[in-house]
């Protein structure tokens, strides 16, 4: 699902889950920055345990920033996202665990999706450069000025795939950046520190949804930790509640929409590149040190609080005179499943289902009316029951010709009024349709000079009646001259001007865009057969396609809430089609699913790139692999075409449309690799296997002399981490092959920064407890946990009522309220009665609230309204005594 | 091979017939199906085991082409054109190819 749409909607609809994030910057002394303590107790009034970052949604943003220019080199980039990754550390503060997850490589359903993004990414690419390369010759010729180009190869944001020589590079300068803070920074002290880089299988996200849920079904975890995961994605949302603990927040970027962005071709802001003049010459601040900055305020953050979202959650899913006993937990997950349909990453959604439509509210109320008749929830922890689903599915299917329809309208609409406002802002730009002249003139008032009374009046008025009477004459004989050279063809005269009038209207209406095109016409009858022929090419009585792509997206829907639940259950399933089927069409799917197929294991890094990337981005493979992907005798050239349709699906711009991609025919890739495999230097062959998560930690941590000692006696089996020595966390523990050791130089991978020669941090490969085949791990809340404080205003408050109640902003209820300190009225009696201590009568010359003192009964920190609250209730005598005490 | 050659081969080889069945894409409709096992059969005499892939591959290019708009290098779209000849495919999906969007929007 788009991410702004999604969590658009969400906070719109329940604002009280989002809480700015307190900052605490770091102080600048005589030219030294002073780092954060971060030792001391979170500004933000909570205290956190655990802190999740997805790394791609800080990798991408370091690497190829939007709002600002691009870093210059890799060692640029990798210093950008270590101080990115400090300063969440700062907001965050966590206390026992910091858990970095790079996505590696994912299972097969989200590779089309990702291949859609590389190819497009690619071309995207070539046109950039291809653009700058023709404005900076066009910008040149004219003489303009633009600075050299400082970087030779254009970053292409491909190279952040698993299995790249990039994400190498970017694992060995993590674990650097890792080993130097557990070393250095006091912050870090106590806590254990996850790396698990892009040679783990796994997307992100999910690795780190598979150890919260894997530390949840052992005896030791505490049910009561505080999470607080780092990422921008709507579904970590969903991933958030899905694993029922009850203190679970998110942190993301604030998403400010429509933010300028630089030129790509001279850094500066306020232009696209179709507009760029090149960069000024002229040095910004004394030595041209402003030239690299603009102005953009600090990218900002927010908390969500999903224990908020809970609250909300329990007013709109509670149900009365259930048939069976009401479950919030599993309502929850209900909830979580119907998001799915709305959209997710790894099936097409619903046609009839949109969130700008409000089809989350819809799917709710049909839940509510339809649970009574399913006789239970549609979800059981992770695994879906379809018989109830496929009365949703009707319910929905029921509702879509109108869904189309008022879609339509509601675009008309839209359309309508832009066109509207478009023409009244054009209006006001011309102005009126008729100026007086002469003396009637229209003048400017405010001017020195007043207009001068008007001298003969009606000697004017006939001017001005002539004039015009004069205008239209000539009007007319232009038209008339004009009849005249066309020798008749043209229509009478009056009719010419109307043309010409015409054809300047017709003008005006091409500045609006031209409509898109629209094969299928969803709002008009026949839908469903024009759908089936343009999308599938199939007639809407192929009965058996139909149930082939219903079957597949019901395997989908059961495979995506695994996914969410208990993990990937295939890394061989994905879904084979381009479009998704009505909601009507979901009928007898009870038996359509039973189960995946077992044992299937995720691609190597390196064969994965094969299947994700353009031959475009062929670089980042080995020569002879490279060759599959261009030579005409490859036995996989099909995979790699050149260019690709675009369904635009009655959308304007190429990146919304559907990508018209083949999919990847695993056998071939496997067969076609397995001639060329042998070409694989040893560096590619160590860059293609399949790594470890790895565990560091520093001096003061309790578990670190037990790994020594493993260390020590070379021992060469798992060993499990004895409860008591890392907050009840729990996995397997094996040695690293090049550890970081104490007392062992961590040589520095970034030439601007230092090799660590005082290393005191320890690293040692880590595995999640491992858990008995077909276990499933159960969606409840554990026992012991307690959830949080309500925050929300109880539905049957009134005011005056027993309870007091107050908006709670932030983590903590009882936060101090703001308020003027004594000295603060010091000032202001100072400032305001300064005249009235001297001078008895020229108060009345002091400003508006000079007769205004605060209310005597005012006490800082304590504010109750004055009962009267005009000025003049108080005595001056009080006045002048408060005075002449302060002198 | 023509249409009729086709017909008589698979009567003979019935063994190729039911391999070259197991070739067919989840994904693929009946009328997609038909075009790409006529595109397979007509030049399967061309290849031996060892390269059915290339074949299978080819054919992929081809109807690639045809059902889903994709474009590859002209020298390989002439190839495979060679090696379709004489399938007929009524009521080819029409697309616009992504380079031809962006093309369009730029100009205008």
């Amino acid at each position: 699902m788009g991410v702004p749409a999604f969590f658009r909607w969400l906070s719109r609809k329940y604002p009280s889950i989002v809480v700015h994030c307190l900052e605490e910057k770091g102080k600048e002394c005589n030219g030294v920055r002073v780092p954060v303590d971060t030792t001391k107790p979170n500004p933000n009034e909570v205290e956190f345990d655990n802190l999740y970052l997805d790394m791609n949604g800080i990798i991408h943003p370091c690497t190829h920033p939007e709002d600002k220019p691009a870093p210059k080199n890799e060692d640029e980039m990798m210093v950008a996202i270590f101080e990115y990754i400090d300063r969440l550390f700062n907001i965050v503060r966590p206390r026992k665990v910091l858990y970095m997850a790079i996505d590696g490589v994912a299972p097969r359903a989200k590779m089309n999706q990702q291949r859609s993004r590389r190819f497009r990414a690619s071309k995207e690419g070539v046109e950039l450069v291809e653009e700058k390369h023709r404005i900076r010759e066009e910008i040149i010729q004219r003489g303009g000025y633009l600075p050299p180009e400082e970087i030779k190869e254009r970053f292409d944001s491909n190279c952040i795939t698993p299995g790249t020589e990039f994400m190498d590079n970017l694992a060995h300068c993590l674990r650097y950046y890792v080993a130097d803070r557990l070393s250095n920074d006091p912050g870090w002290k106590n806590i254990v520190v996850f790396l698990s880089d892009a040679s783990v299988p796994g997307e992100g996200e999910h690795k780190i949804m598979d150890f919260i849920r894997r530390q949840r079904a052992q005896p030791n975890h505490d049910p009561n930790t505080h999470h607080c995961l780092c990422g921008a994605d709507a579904d970590l949302i969903m991933l958030g509640l899905a694993t029922h603990e009850p203190n679970f927040t998110i942190i993301r970027e604030e998403f400010k929409p429509n933010k300028p962005r630089p030129c790509a071709l001279c850094g500066q802001m306020g232009h696209e590149i179709k507009d760029c003049q090149g960069a000024s010459r002229v040095k910004q601040g004394q030595h041209d040190e402003f030239a690299d900055t603009g102005p953009a305020a600090e990218q900002e953050f927010i908390f969500i609080r999903l224990c908020v979202l809970r609250e909300y959650l329990a007013r709109e899913l509670t149900m009365a005179s259930l048939p069976f006993p009401f479950d919030f937990e599993r309502s929850i997950d209900d909830w979580v499943f119907m998001c799915f349909f709305v959209g997710n990453d790894f099936l097409p959604h619903l046609p009839s289902l949109e969130i700008r439509e409000g089809a989350i509210d819809r799917l709710v109320g049909i839940y509510k009316d339809v649970v009574h008749r399913t006789g239970g929830y549609l979800t059981e922890n992770g695994f879906v029951n379809l018989e109830r689903v496929e009365l949703i599915m009707q319910a929905v299917g029921v509702a879509e010709d109108n869904i189309f329809r008022k879609r339509k309208e509601d675009d008309e609409n839209f359309k309508r009024r832009m066109k509207e406002k478009r023409k009244r802002m054009k209006a006001e730009q011309q102005g009126p349709a008729y100026l007086t002249t002469g003396q009637f003139a229209p003048q400017a008032l405010g001017r020195r000079d007043r207009p001068e009374p008007v001298q003969n009046a009606r000697h004017q008025a006939y001017d001005m009646r002539m004039q015009s009477r004069e205008q239209h004459n000539k009007d007319a004989a232009q038209s008339l001259k004009a009849l005249m050279r066309n020798g008749g063809n043209s229509s009478a005269g009056p009719s010419d001007i109307a043309e010409s009038r015409g054809l300047k209207r017709k003008a005006e209406d091409s500045d609006s865009e031209p409509e898109p095109e629209d094969n299928v016409r969803l709002w008009e009858e026949g839908w469903k057969q024009r759908y089936y022929k343009t999308k599938f090419d199939v007639d809407v009585s192929d009965e058996d396609f139909r149930q082939k792509v219903v079957q597949s997206y019901v395997e989908g829907l059961c495979w995506v809430l695994r996914y969410y639940y208990q993990g990937c259950a295939s890394w061989k399933w994905y879904f084979p089609f381009h479009y998704a089927p009505f909601a009507s069409d979901f009928t007898n799917i009870k038996g359509m699913f039973t189960e995946f197929e077992k044992g299937t294991k995720p691609f190597k890094p390196l064969e994965q790139l094969m299947g994700v990337f353009p031959a475009a981005s062929g670089n980042f493979l080995p020569s002879s692999w490279r060759n599959l992907m261009t030579s005409e005798d490859s036995s996989i050239i099909d995979f790699y075409p050149d260019d690709f349709a675009i369904d635009l699906n009655g959308k304007k711009y190429a990146w919304q449309g559907v990508a018209l991609l083949p999919f990847v025919d695993e056998r071939r890739l496997r067969a076609a690799l397995a001639d060329v495999y042998p070409d694989l230097t040893p560096d590619e062959v160590k860059r293609n296997s399949l790594g470890s998560d790895l565990l560091c930690l520093g001096k003061s941590h309790p578990l670190l002399d037990f790994i020594q000692e493993l260390y020590r006696t070379e021992s060469q089996e798992a060993t499990e981490i004895p409860a008591e020595l890392c907050h009840g966390i729990q996995g397997t523990l094996n040695l690293d092959d090049d550890p970081i050791l104490p007392d062992k130089t961590v040589k520095s991978p970034i030439p601007q920064l230092r090799d660590i020669s005082q290393n005191s941090a320890i690293g040692i490969k880590f595995k999640d407890p491992a858990y008995a085949d077909g276990f499933v791990f159960k969606a409840v809340l554990l026992p012991g946990a307690k959830i949080p404080n309500k925050v929300l205003k109880p539905d049957n408050w009134v005011k005056g009522s027993q309870e007091p109640w107050r908006p709670q902003l932030g983590f903590n209820p009882n936060r101090q309220q703001a308020h003027l300190d004594q000295s603060g009225f010091r000032i202001l009696q100072c400032h305001f009665f300064s005249s009235y201590s001297h001078s008895l009568n020229r108060n009345q010359q002091g400003g508006q609230y000079s007769n205004a003192p605060p209310p005597s009964s005012y006490q800082p920190g304590n504010y109750h309204r004055p009962r009267g609250s005009s000025h003049q209730s108080f005595q001056r005598k009080k006045r002048i005594h408060n005075l002449r005490s302060v002198g | 091979m023509s249409a009729v050659d086709v017909e008589d081969f698979i009567q003979q080889n019935r063994a190729v017939a039911d391999q070259v069945e197991t070739f067919r894409g989840y994904w693929e409709s009946d009328k997609h199906w038909q075009a790409r096992k006529e595109f397979i059969l007509r030049n399967i005499s061309e290849y031996d085991n060892q390269q059915l892939d290339q074949l299978l591959s080819l054919s992929m290019v081809w109807a690639n082409n045809v059902f889903l708009g994709c474009r590859y290098s002209t020298e390989l779209l002439a190839k495979v054109t060679e090696m379709a000849e004489g399938i007929v495919v009524e009521d080819a999906p029409v697309f616009k190819t992504r380079d031809e969007i962006v093309k369009k929007q730029q100009g205008r």
